[in-house]
Protein backbone atom coordinates (compact mmCIF):
# COMPACT_ATOMS: atom_id res chain seq x y z
CA UNK A 1 0.00 0.00 0.00
CA UNK A 2 1.17 3.44 -0.85
CA UNK A 3 2.24 5.97 2.21
CA UNK A 4 0.50 8.31 0.79
CA UNK A 5 -3.14 6.61 0.36
CA UNK A 6 -5.22 8.99 2.53
CA UNK A 7 -8.56 8.67 4.15
CA UNK A 8 -11.05 10.31 6.45
CA UNK A 9 -13.52 8.99 8.94
CA UNK A 10 -16.19 11.21 9.90
CA UNK A 11 -17.97 10.67 13.86
CA UNK A 12 -20.02 12.55 15.49
CA UNK A 13 -17.85 12.46 19.23
CA UNK A 14 -14.48 11.75 19.52
CA UNK A 15 -13.97 9.02 22.12
CA UNK A 16 -12.00 10.44 25.04
CA UNK A 17 -12.15 11.13 28.47
CA UNK A 18 -15.87 12.52 28.84
CA UNK A 19 -17.26 11.13 25.43
CA UNK A 20 -17.62 7.17 25.30
CA UNK A 21 -19.40 5.24 23.82
CA UNK A 22 -19.63 1.83 21.39
CA UNK A 23 -19.49 3.58 18.00
CA UNK A 24 -17.17 5.96 18.64
CA UNK A 25 -14.81 3.45 20.12
CA UNK A 26 -14.93 1.39 17.35
CA UNK A 27 -14.25 3.95 14.79
CA UNK A 28 -11.26 5.77 16.51
CA UNK A 29 -9.57 2.42 16.98
CA UNK A 30 -9.84 1.39 13.43
CA UNK A 31 -8.60 5.14 12.40
CA UNK A 32 -5.83 4.39 14.85
CA UNK A 33 -4.84 1.30 13.70
CA UNK A 34 -5.64 1.90 10.06
CA UNK A 35 -2.67 5.44 11.07
CA UNK A 36 -0.51 2.62 12.72
CA UNK A 37 -0.72 0.50 8.92
CA UNK A 38 0.78 3.49 7.12
CA UNK A 39 -2.18 5.00 5.54
CA UNK A 40 -2.70 9.01 6.55
CA UNK A 41 -5.72 9.49 8.38
CA UNK A 42 -7.69 12.48 9.37
CA UNK A 43 -10.28 12.17 11.91
CA UNK A 44 -13.42 14.60 11.46
CA UNK A 45 -15.40 15.04 14.41
CA UNK A 46 -17.63 17.95 16.27
CA UNK A 47 -16.44 19.89 19.47
CA UNK A 48 -19.48 18.01 21.50
CA UNK A 49 -18.92 15.02 24.20
CA UNK A 50 -22.35 14.86 25.67
CA UNK A 51 -24.83 13.17 23.92
CA UNK A 52 -27.36 14.11 25.59
CA UNK A 53 -26.66 18.52 25.01
CA UNK A 54 -24.71 18.05 22.16
CA UNK A 55 -22.60 21.18 23.59
CA UNK A 56 -19.60 22.23 21.90
CA UNK A 57 -17.29 22.03 24.77
CA UNK A 58 -14.02 21.43 23.16
CA UNK A 59 -12.46 23.82 21.18
CA UNK A 60 -12.34 24.08 17.59
CA UNK A 61 -9.28 22.96 15.50
CA UNK A 62 -6.78 20.40 14.63
CA UNK A 63 -4.36 17.99 16.90
CA UNK A 64 -2.50 14.81 16.75
CA UNK A 65 -3.92 11.62 18.05
CA UNK A 66 -2.30 8.49 18.00
CA UNK A 67 -0.80 9.07 14.64
CA UNK A 68 -3.51 10.97 12.96
CA UNK A 69 -5.26 14.32 12.48
CA UNK A 70 -8.14 15.05 14.26
CA UNK A 71 -10.28 17.79 13.44
CA UNK A 72 -12.84 19.23 15.42
CA UNK A 73 -15.81 21.23 13.93
CA UNK A 74 -18.89 23.10 16.01
CA UNK A 75 -22.02 21.67 15.89
CA UNK A 76 -24.70 23.68 14.58
CA UNK A 77 -27.47 25.48 15.99
CA UNK A 78 -29.73 23.29 16.00
CA UNK A 79 -34.24 23.67 16.49
CA UNK A 80 -34.20 20.69 19.65
CA UNK A 81 -38.10 20.95 19.87
CA UNK A 82 -38.33 20.02 16.15
CA UNK A 83 -35.90 16.81 16.20
CA UNK A 84 -37.81 16.27 19.90
CA UNK A 85 -41.50 16.06 18.72
CA UNK A 86 -40.48 13.93 14.91
CA UNK A 87 -38.18 11.62 16.95
CA UNK A 88 -40.96 10.87 19.66
CA UNK A 89 -43.12 10.22 16.64
CA UNK A 90 -40.72 7.95 15.25
CA UNK A 91 -40.10 6.14 18.44
CA UNK A 92 -43.64 5.09 18.58
CA UNK A 93 -43.90 3.64 15.63
CA UNK A 94 -45.57 6.22 13.77
CA UNK A 95 -45.77 6.22 10.02
CA UNK A 96 -43.05 9.86 9.21
CA UNK A 97 -43.93 11.74 5.36
CA UNK A 98 -40.45 12.31 3.82
CA UNK A 99 -40.16 16.01 4.50
CA UNK A 100 -40.58 15.34 8.22
CA UNK A 101 -37.82 12.88 7.88
CA UNK A 102 -35.46 15.59 6.13
CA UNK A 103 -36.86 17.93 9.25
CA UNK A 104 -35.66 15.33 11.45
CA UNK A 105 -32.19 14.75 10.20
CA UNK A 106 -31.18 18.97 9.31
CA UNK A 107 -32.44 19.25 13.19
CA UNK A 108 -30.12 16.27 14.62
CA UNK A 109 -26.45 16.71 15.29
CA UNK A 110 -24.62 18.84 12.47
CA UNK A 111 -21.84 20.22 11.73
CA UNK A 112 -21.97 22.81 8.38
CA UNK A 113 -18.52 23.23 9.08
CA UNK A 114 -17.24 19.87 8.80
CA UNK A 115 -19.15 19.40 5.73
CA UNK A 116 -17.74 22.65 3.73
CA UNK A 117 -13.92 21.17 5.36
CA UNK A 118 -15.10 17.50 3.60
CA UNK A 119 -16.39 19.30 0.59
CA UNK A 120 -12.95 21.27 -0.16
CA UNK A 121 -10.92 17.87 0.85
CA UNK A 122 -13.34 14.93 -0.70
CA UNK A 123 -11.37 14.31 -3.69
CA UNK A 124 -7.85 13.70 -1.83
CA UNK A 125 -9.67 10.81 0.20
CA UNK A 126 -9.45 6.98 -0.94
CA UNK A 127 -12.67 6.80 0.93
CA UNK A 128 -14.37 8.38 3.58
CA UNK A 129 -15.98 5.88 6.91
CA UNK A 130 -18.83 7.24 8.60
CA UNK A 131 -20.85 6.32 11.70
CA UNK A 132 -22.41 5.61 13.54
CA UNK A 133 -25.52 5.98 11.04
CA UNK A 134 -28.47 7.79 12.89
CA UNK A 135 -27.13 11.01 12.39
CA UNK A 136 -27.94 14.22 10.33
CA UNK A 137 -24.16 14.45 9.54
CA UNK A 138 -23.20 11.20 8.52
CA UNK A 139 -26.14 11.18 6.33
CA UNK A 140 -25.73 14.53 5.41
CA UNK A 141 -21.84 13.87 4.66
CA UNK A 142 -22.70 10.19 3.15
CA UNK A 143 -24.35 11.49 0.18
CA UNK A 144 -22.72 14.54 -0.57
CA UNK A 145 -19.78 12.19 -1.70
CA UNK A 146 -21.45 8.62 -2.08
CA UNK A 147 -18.46 7.30 -4.42
CA UNK A 148 -15.72 7.60 -1.58
CA UNK A 149 -18.53 6.57 1.43
CA UNK A 150 -18.40 3.56 3.26
CA UNK A 151 -20.44 3.07 5.95
CA UNK A 152 -19.51 2.04 9.68
CA UNK A 153 -23.42 1.79 10.96
CA UNK A 154 -23.41 0.15 13.50
CA UNK A 155 -27.02 -0.77 12.68
CA UNK A 156 -29.88 -1.89 15.09
CA UNK A 157 -33.12 -3.02 15.26
CA UNK A 158 -34.81 0.43 15.82
CA UNK A 159 -37.60 2.54 14.70
CA UNK A 160 -34.88 4.82 13.09
CA UNK A 161 -33.77 1.97 10.92
CA UNK A 162 -37.05 1.72 9.20
CA UNK A 163 -37.43 5.28 7.87
CA UNK A 164 -37.24 5.70 3.74
CA UNK A 165 -34.53 8.11 4.33
CA UNK A 166 -32.36 5.72 6.01
CA UNK A 167 -32.55 2.67 2.06
CA UNK A 168 -31.27 6.12 0.49
CA UNK A 169 -28.12 6.62 3.12
CA UNK A 170 -27.73 2.55 2.82
CA UNK A 171 -27.85 2.35 -1.26
CA UNK A 172 -25.72 5.81 -2.36
CA UNK A 173 -22.78 5.06 -0.70
CA UNK A 174 -19.65 2.68 -2.20
CA UNK A 175 -20.23 0.39 1.06
CA UNK A 176 -20.58 -1.00 4.30
CA UNK A 177 -18.28 -1.85 7.00
CA UNK A 178 -20.41 -4.31 9.29
CA UNK A 179 -19.43 -5.58 12.70
CA UNK A 180 -21.09 -8.70 12.56
CA UNK A 181 -22.87 -11.30 10.21
CA UNK A 182 -26.01 -10.42 12.01
CA UNK A 183 -25.64 -7.17 11.73
CA UNK A 184 -25.35 -7.69 7.92
CA UNK A 185 -28.50 -9.96 7.35
CA UNK A 186 -30.57 -7.26 9.41
CA UNK A 187 -29.15 -4.56 6.55
CA UNK A 188 -30.40 -7.28 3.97
CA UNK A 189 -33.94 -7.25 5.57
CA UNK A 190 -34.19 -4.18 5.76
CA UNK A 191 -32.62 -2.08 2.93
CA UNK A 192 -32.17 -5.50 0.84
CA UNK A 193 -28.80 -4.93 0.85
CA UNK A 194 -26.29 -6.67 -2.01
CA UNK A 195 -23.32 -8.66 0.68
CA UNK A 196 -20.91 -7.75 -2.70
CA UNK A 197 -21.23 -4.44 -1.15
CA UNK A 198 -20.05 -5.13 2.30
CA UNK A 199 -17.59 -6.66 4.49
CA UNK A 200 -17.53 -7.69 8.00
CA UNK A 201 -14.72 -5.93 9.75
CA UNK A 202 -15.61 -5.17 13.68
CA UNK A 203 -13.26 -4.09 16.04
CA UNK A 204 -10.17 -5.62 17.24
CA UNK A 205 -9.58 -6.59 20.91
CA UNK A 206 -5.86 -6.84 22.82
CA UNK A 207 -5.91 -9.48 25.14
CA UNK A 208 -5.07 -8.61 28.88
CA UNK A 209 -4.54 -10.28 32.33
CA UNK A 210 -6.58 -9.78 35.35
CA UNK A 211 -6.57 -10.66 38.78
CA UNK A 212 -10.10 -12.19 39.75
CA UNK A 213 -9.63 -11.48 43.07
CA UNK A 214 -8.15 -7.67 43.29
CA UNK A 215 -11.88 -5.58 42.27
CA UNK A 216 -13.70 -7.65 45.27
CA UNK A 217 -10.76 -7.32 47.76
CA UNK A 218 -9.96 -3.43 47.06
CA UNK A 219 -13.52 -2.46 46.86
CA UNK A 220 -14.65 -4.92 50.02
CA UNK A 221 -17.11 -6.99 47.80
CA UNK A 222 -17.52 -10.30 50.26
CA UNK A 223 -19.93 -11.70 48.33
CA UNK A 224 -20.51 -12.92 44.62
CA UNK A 225 -21.62 -10.20 42.00
CA UNK A 226 -22.55 -9.80 38.14
CA UNK A 227 -21.43 -6.75 36.57
CA UNK A 228 -22.72 -4.27 33.75
CA UNK A 229 -20.40 -1.96 32.29
CA UNK A 230 -21.43 0.86 30.25
CA UNK A 231 -23.93 3.64 29.91
CA UNK A 232 -26.71 3.11 32.60
CA UNK A 233 -30.07 3.90 30.18
CA UNK A 234 -33.28 1.87 29.53
CA UNK A 235 -32.44 1.30 25.30
CA UNK A 236 -28.64 -0.70 27.22
CA UNK A 237 -31.27 -2.54 29.59
CA UNK A 238 -29.99 -1.91 32.72
CA UNK A 239 -33.37 -0.89 34.68
CA UNK A 240 -34.04 -4.64 33.60
CA UNK A 241 -31.05 -5.94 35.56
CA UNK A 242 -32.08 -4.11 38.66
CA UNK A 243 -35.38 -5.57 38.39
CA UNK A 244 -34.28 -8.54 37.19
CA UNK A 245 -31.67 -8.98 40.41
CA UNK A 246 -34.20 -7.62 42.89
CA UNK A 247 -36.84 -10.29 41.96
CA UNK A 248 -33.73 -13.21 41.89
CA UNK A 249 -31.94 -11.82 45.49
CA UNK A 250 -35.62 -12.14 46.69
CA UNK A 251 -36.75 -15.21 45.23
CA UNK A 252 -33.40 -17.08 45.53
CA UNK A 253 -32.54 -15.44 48.61
CA UNK A 254 -28.77 -16.19 47.67
CA UNK A 255 -26.32 -12.93 48.57
CA UNK A 256 -25.02 -11.79 45.00
CA UNK A 257 -24.40 -8.29 44.51
CA UNK A 258 -24.08 -5.87 41.66
CA UNK A 259 -21.93 -4.13 40.70
CA UNK A 260 -21.93 -1.42 38.04
CA UNK A 261 -19.13 0.17 35.93
CA UNK A 262 -19.65 3.48 33.72
CA UNK A 263 -21.92 6.46 33.99
CA UNK A 264 -25.32 7.32 34.36
CA UNK A 265 -27.66 7.01 36.99
CA UNK A 266 -29.22 3.78 38.25
CA UNK A 267 -32.73 3.02 38.04
CA UNK A 268 -33.10 0.73 40.84
CA UNK A 269 -36.06 -0.59 42.74
CA UNK A 270 -34.94 0.61 46.90
CA UNK A 271 -34.78 -3.24 47.87
CA UNK A 272 -31.46 -3.60 45.98
CA UNK A 273 -29.82 -0.79 46.81
CA UNK A 274 -27.91 -2.66 49.64
CA UNK A 275 -26.70 -5.19 47.18
CA UNK A 276 -25.42 -2.25 44.61
CA UNK A 277 -21.71 -1.28 44.49
CA UNK A 278 -21.58 1.56 41.74
CA UNK A 279 -17.31 1.92 40.78
CA UNK A 280 -18.72 4.75 38.34
CA UNK A 281 -16.04 5.73 35.59
CA UNK A 282 -13.08 3.19 35.99
CA UNK A 283 -9.74 2.83 34.16
CA UNK A 284 -8.94 -0.08 31.71
CA UNK A 285 -7.18 -2.15 34.33
CA UNK A 286 -9.64 -2.15 36.98
CA UNK A 287 -12.80 -2.71 34.10
CA UNK A 288 -10.85 -5.78 33.53
CA UNK A 289 -10.20 -6.61 36.81
CA UNK A 290 -14.15 -6.41 37.61
CA UNK A 291 -15.31 -8.50 34.68
CA UNK A 292 -12.47 -11.45 35.48
CA UNK A 293 -13.83 -11.41 39.57
CA UNK A 294 -18.15 -11.57 38.45
CA UNK A 295 -19.94 -14.77 38.12
CA UNK A 296 -21.44 -13.07 34.92
CA UNK A 297 -21.41 -10.23 32.81
CA UNK A 298 -24.85 -8.82 32.49
CA UNK A 299 -25.58 -6.91 29.09
CA UNK A 300 -29.53 -6.97 28.79
CA UNK A 301 -29.69 -4.65 25.73
CA UNK A 302 -31.02 -5.95 22.32
CA UNK A 303 -29.89 -2.53 20.50
CA UNK A 304 -26.28 -4.06 19.34
CA UNK A 305 -24.18 -4.06 16.56
CA UNK A 306 -20.62 -5.35 17.83
CA UNK A 307 -20.72 -5.81 21.74
CA UNK A 308 -17.70 -4.52 22.79
CA UNK A 309 -17.78 -5.21 26.96
CA UNK A 310 -19.20 -8.60 26.41
CA UNK A 311 -15.99 -9.46 24.23
CA UNK A 312 -14.04 -7.91 26.69
CA UNK A 313 -15.75 -10.11 29.54
CA UNK A 314 -15.33 -13.22 27.33
CA UNK A 315 -11.49 -11.96 27.35
CA UNK A 316 -11.34 -11.48 30.75
CA UNK A 317 -12.76 -15.07 31.35
CA UNK A 318 -15.98 -14.67 32.05
CA UNK A 319 -19.40 -16.05 30.93
CA UNK A 320 -22.42 -13.34 30.28
CA UNK A 321 -26.23 -13.58 29.83
CA UNK A 322 -27.87 -11.46 27.33
CA UNK A 323 -30.97 -11.15 26.05
CA UNK A 324 -32.58 -13.35 23.47
CA UNK A 325 -33.66 -10.33 21.62
CA UNK A 326 -30.57 -9.30 20.78
CA UNK A 327 -29.30 -11.35 17.67
CA UNK A 328 -25.73 -9.96 17.39
CA UNK A 329 -25.07 -10.84 21.43
CA UNK A 330 -26.98 -14.08 20.81
CA UNK A 331 -24.41 -14.75 18.24
CA UNK A 332 -21.62 -13.77 19.46
CA UNK A 333 -22.33 -15.54 23.00
CA UNK A 334 -22.99 -18.80 20.69
CA UNK A 335 -20.05 -18.23 18.48
CA UNK A 336 -17.65 -17.98 21.85
CA UNK A 337 -19.53 -20.54 23.10
CA UNK A 338 -19.25 -18.36 26.41
CA UNK A 339 -22.73 -17.00 26.92
CA UNK A 340 -26.89 -17.73 27.65
CA UNK A 341 -29.57 -15.86 26.19
CA UNK A 342 -32.74 -15.42 28.21
CA UNK A 343 -35.81 -14.88 27.33
CA UNK A 344 -37.59 -13.61 30.55
CA UNK A 345 -37.62 -13.88 34.19
CA UNK A 346 -37.74 -17.13 34.37
CA UNK A 347 -35.03 -18.23 32.06
CA UNK A 348 -32.89 -15.75 33.63
CA UNK A 349 -33.20 -16.68 36.85
CA UNK A 350 -32.54 -20.58 36.01
CA UNK A 351 -29.74 -19.51 34.06
CA UNK A 352 -27.86 -17.25 36.58
CA UNK A 353 -28.57 -20.26 39.33
CA UNK A 354 -26.38 -22.71 36.68
CA UNK A 355 -23.63 -20.32 37.18
CA UNK A 356 -23.62 -20.13 40.37
CA UNK A 357 -24.17 -23.76 41.04
CA UNK A 358 -22.10 -24.87 37.96
CA UNK A 359 -18.24 -22.97 39.05
CA UNK A 360 -16.30 -25.87 36.87
CA UNK A 361 -18.78 -24.98 33.88
CA UNK A 362 -19.10 -21.66 34.16
CA UNK A 363 -15.12 -21.42 34.20
CA UNK A 364 -14.78 -23.48 31.03
CA UNK A 365 -17.53 -21.15 29.31
CA UNK A 366 -15.04 -18.53 30.00
CA UNK A 367 -11.92 -20.36 28.86
CA UNK A 368 -13.37 -21.10 25.56
CA UNK A 369 -14.46 -17.10 25.51
CA UNK A 370 -11.30 -15.99 25.92
CA UNK A 371 -9.88 -18.31 23.49
CA UNK A 372 -12.77 -17.42 20.98
CA UNK A 373 -12.23 -13.72 20.92
CA UNK A 374 -8.09 -13.55 21.16
CA UNK A 375 -8.20 -16.24 17.74
CA UNK A 376 -11.08 -13.64 16.08
CA UNK A 377 -10.72 -10.40 17.06
CA UNK A 378 -6.79 -10.22 17.31
CA UNK A 379 -5.74 -6.71 15.77
CA UNK A 380 -3.84 -7.81 13.04
CA UNK A 381 -6.29 -9.84 11.15
CA UNK A 382 -9.28 -6.93 11.93
CA UNK A 383 -6.78 -4.17 10.27
CA UNK A 384 -5.97 -7.42 7.51
CA UNK A 385 -9.99 -7.03 7.06
CA UNK A 386 -10.33 -3.65 7.02
CA UNK A 387 -7.35 -2.95 4.62
CA UNK A 388 -9.15 -5.44 2.22
CA UNK A 389 -12.39 -3.74 2.56
CA UNK A 390 -10.60 -0.47 1.80
CA UNK A 391 -8.76 -1.67 -1.16
CA UNK A 392 -12.52 -4.17 -2.56
CA UNK A 393 -15.09 -1.57 -2.09
CA UNK A 394 -13.51 1.60 -3.56
CA UNK A 395 -10.89 3.41 -5.84
CA UNK A 396 -7.54 5.00 -5.58
CA UNK A 397 -8.25 8.65 -5.29
CA UNK A 398 -7.44 10.91 -8.11
CA UNK A 399 -3.50 11.98 -8.02
CA UNK B 1 -38.81 -20.08 45.43
CA UNK B 2 -37.22 -21.72 42.77
CA UNK B 3 -35.02 -25.07 42.97
CA UNK B 4 -31.79 -24.11 43.16
CA UNK B 5 -30.08 -26.48 41.25
CA UNK B 6 -30.86 -27.24 37.80
CA UNK B 7 -29.28 -30.12 35.77
CA UNK B 8 -26.02 -30.88 34.73
CA UNK B 9 -25.10 -31.09 31.07
CA UNK B 10 -22.70 -33.71 29.91
CA UNK B 11 -20.47 -31.57 27.54
CA UNK B 12 -21.00 -28.64 29.83
CA UNK B 13 -20.10 -24.89 28.59
CA UNK B 14 -19.24 -26.63 24.95
CA UNK B 15 -22.22 -26.61 23.03
CA UNK B 16 -24.33 -23.57 24.56
CA UNK B 17 -27.33 -24.21 22.09
CA UNK B 18 -28.05 -27.06 23.68
CA UNK B 19 -27.15 -26.03 27.17
CA UNK B 20 -30.02 -22.57 26.30
CA UNK B 21 -32.55 -25.22 25.52
CA UNK B 22 -32.21 -27.97 27.86
CA UNK B 23 -32.57 -24.68 30.91
CA UNK B 24 -35.42 -23.50 29.07
CA UNK B 25 -37.14 -26.60 28.74
CA UNK B 26 -37.00 -26.65 32.59
CA UNK B 27 -37.94 -22.98 32.96
CA UNK B 28 -40.79 -23.60 30.02
CA UNK B 29 -41.76 -27.17 32.59
CA UNK B 30 -41.66 -25.03 36.27
CA UNK B 31 -44.05 -22.01 34.93
CA UNK B 32 -46.55 -24.81 33.88
CA UNK B 33 -46.04 -26.08 37.55
CA UNK B 34 -46.62 -22.52 38.71
CA UNK B 35 -43.17 -22.09 40.16
CA UNK B 36 -42.90 -18.28 38.74
CA UNK B 37 -46.49 -17.57 39.38
CA UNK B 38 -45.12 -15.15 41.73
CA UNK B 39 -45.84 -11.16 42.35
CA UNK B 40 -42.18 -10.60 42.07
CA UNK B 41 -41.77 -11.50 38.96
CA UNK B 42 -44.72 -9.67 37.45
CA UNK B 43 -42.82 -6.61 38.76
CA UNK B 44 -39.15 -7.90 37.27
CA UNK B 45 -41.02 -8.24 33.83
CA UNK B 46 -42.06 -4.54 33.93
CA UNK B 47 -39.43 -3.50 31.05
CA UNK B 48 -39.57 -6.65 29.47
CA UNK B 49 -42.72 -6.35 28.45
CA UNK B 50 -42.16 -4.85 24.83
CA UNK B 51 -39.95 -7.37 24.28
CA UNK B 52 -42.34 -10.20 24.95
CA UNK B 53 -45.21 -9.22 23.30
CA UNK B 54 -44.07 -11.88 20.48
CA UNK B 55 -44.34 -14.98 22.80
CA UNK B 56 -47.05 -17.46 22.23
CA UNK B 57 -47.47 -17.86 25.87
CA UNK B 58 -46.52 -14.74 27.62
CA UNK B 59 -49.34 -13.07 28.42
CA UNK B 60 -51.17 -16.01 30.06
CA UNK B 61 -48.22 -16.72 32.15
CA UNK B 62 -48.19 -12.83 33.15
CA UNK B 63 -51.67 -12.61 33.93
CA UNK B 64 -50.82 -15.33 36.40
CA UNK B 65 -48.26 -13.69 37.75
CA UNK B 66 -50.33 -11.20 38.22
CA UNK B 67 -53.02 -12.22 39.68
CA UNK B 68 -50.75 -12.87 42.40
CA UNK B 69 -50.04 -9.28 42.54
CA UNK B 70 -52.90 -7.44 42.38
CA UNK B 71 -53.98 -7.79 46.25
CA UNK B 72 -52.63 -5.44 48.34
CA UNK B 73 -52.18 -6.84 51.97
CA UNK B 74 -54.49 -5.24 54.32
CA UNK B 75 -54.20 -7.19 57.49
CA UNK B 76 -53.41 -6.49 60.61
CA UNK B 77 -49.11 -6.17 61.44
CA UNK B 78 -46.83 -5.75 64.57
CA UNK B 79 -45.60 -2.42 65.25
CA UNK B 80 -42.59 -1.99 66.77
CA UNK B 81 -39.96 0.99 67.24
CA UNK B 82 -36.08 0.23 66.26
CA UNK B 83 -34.86 3.43 68.39
CA UNK B 84 -34.12 2.48 72.13
CA UNK B 85 -35.45 5.77 74.27
CA UNK B 86 -38.91 6.01 74.73
CA UNK B 87 -39.82 3.03 72.80
CA UNK B 88 -42.99 1.96 74.68
CA UNK B 89 -44.76 5.52 74.57
CA UNK B 90 -43.73 5.68 70.83
CA UNK B 91 -45.22 1.99 70.07
CA UNK B 92 -48.55 2.75 72.04
CA UNK B 93 -48.52 6.10 69.91
CA UNK B 94 -48.48 4.45 66.80
CA UNK B 95 -50.46 1.81 68.11
CA UNK B 96 -53.31 4.75 69.12
CA UNK B 97 -52.95 5.88 65.24
CA UNK B 98 -53.11 3.30 63.54
CA UNK B 99 -56.37 2.45 65.86
CA UNK B 100 -57.77 5.91 64.39
CA UNK B 101 -56.53 4.91 60.85
CA UNK B 102 -57.11 1.79 60.52
CA UNK B 103 -61.05 1.18 59.20
CA UNK B 104 -59.91 4.32 56.90
CA UNK B 105 -57.05 2.41 55.18
CA UNK B 106 -59.49 -1.12 55.34
CA UNK B 107 -62.08 0.45 53.82
CA UNK B 108 -59.65 2.57 50.53
CA UNK B 109 -57.90 -0.77 49.80
CA UNK B 110 -60.67 -3.37 49.87
CA UNK B 111 -62.22 -1.31 47.58
CA UNK B 112 -59.16 -0.89 45.49
CA UNK B 113 -59.02 -4.85 46.05
CA UNK B 114 -61.91 -5.15 44.42
CA UNK B 115 -61.40 -3.03 41.54
CA UNK B 116 -57.94 -4.81 40.50
CA UNK B 117 -59.45 -8.43 41.37
CA UNK B 118 -62.17 -7.00 38.71
CA UNK B 119 -59.81 -6.00 35.92
CA UNK B 120 -57.83 -8.70 36.22
CA UNK B 121 -60.66 -10.98 35.74
CA UNK B 122 -61.92 -9.31 32.90
CA UNK B 123 -58.52 -9.60 31.15
CA UNK B 124 -58.30 -13.05 31.80
CA UNK B 125 -61.89 -13.30 30.41
CA UNK B 126 -60.52 -11.51 27.09
CA UNK B 127 -57.27 -13.25 26.78
CA UNK B 128 -59.36 -16.64 26.87
CA UNK B 129 -62.17 -15.34 24.41
CA UNK B 130 -58.78 -14.66 22.16
CA UNK B 131 -57.46 -17.33 22.67
CA UNK B 132 -60.16 -19.40 21.71
CA UNK B 133 -61.42 -17.61 18.69
CA UNK B 134 -58.07 -17.79 17.36
CA UNK B 135 -57.69 -21.76 18.10
CA UNK B 136 -61.32 -21.71 15.85
CA UNK B 137 -59.65 -19.54 13.17
CA UNK B 138 -56.49 -21.53 13.38
CA UNK B 139 -58.95 -24.84 12.76
CA UNK B 140 -60.72 -23.09 9.88
CA UNK B 141 -58.02 -22.31 7.71
CA UNK B 142 -56.45 -25.72 8.40
CA UNK B 143 -60.11 -26.90 7.05
CA UNK B 144 -59.73 -24.52 4.05
CA UNK B 145 -56.11 -25.36 3.30
CA UNK B 146 -57.13 -29.17 3.13
CA UNK B 147 -60.21 -28.35 0.69
CA UNK B 148 -57.84 -25.96 -1.70
CA UNK B 149 -57.41 -27.61 -5.07
CA UNK B 150 -53.65 -28.28 -5.32
CA UNK B 151 -52.65 -24.64 -6.76
CA UNK B 152 -53.46 -23.19 -3.38
CA UNK B 153 -56.40 -21.34 -4.38
CA UNK B 154 -59.20 -21.23 -2.03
Amino acid sequence: MADSERIAFVCPRFAGEGAVGGAETLLKNLAIHAAQRGLSVDFLTTCAQSHFTWENSLPAGTTQVEGMSVHFFPVDDRDVGTFLRIQQSIDRGRPIPPEEELRWLQNGVNSSALLRHLDQHASGYRAIFLGPYLFGLIYFAALAHPERSLLIPCLHDEPFARLACMKRLFSEPAGCLFNSQAERDLAGELFDYPDRKSRIVGMGLTPFEADATAFARRHGIDAPYVLYSGRREPLKGTPLICDYMDAFRQRTRRDIRVVFTGSGAIDAPAGLWPAIFDAGFVSEQEKHEAMAGAVSFLHPSINESFGIVLLESFLAGTPALVHAKSRVLVSQSRAAGAGLWFRHYPDFETELLYYLDHPEERKAMGEKGRQFVAREYAWPAIEQKFLDALHSLTLPAAP
Amino acid sequence: MSESSVLTIGAPGYDVDRLVADLQETTDRKMKDGVYADARVAAAEKTNLAQLRGSDDFVTFYLTCLRDAVFVDISDFEIRERRRAFSRILVHLKKLLWNLLKFYTYRLWSQQNQINGLIITAMEGMEEQNATRIAALEKRIAELEQKAPDDGRF
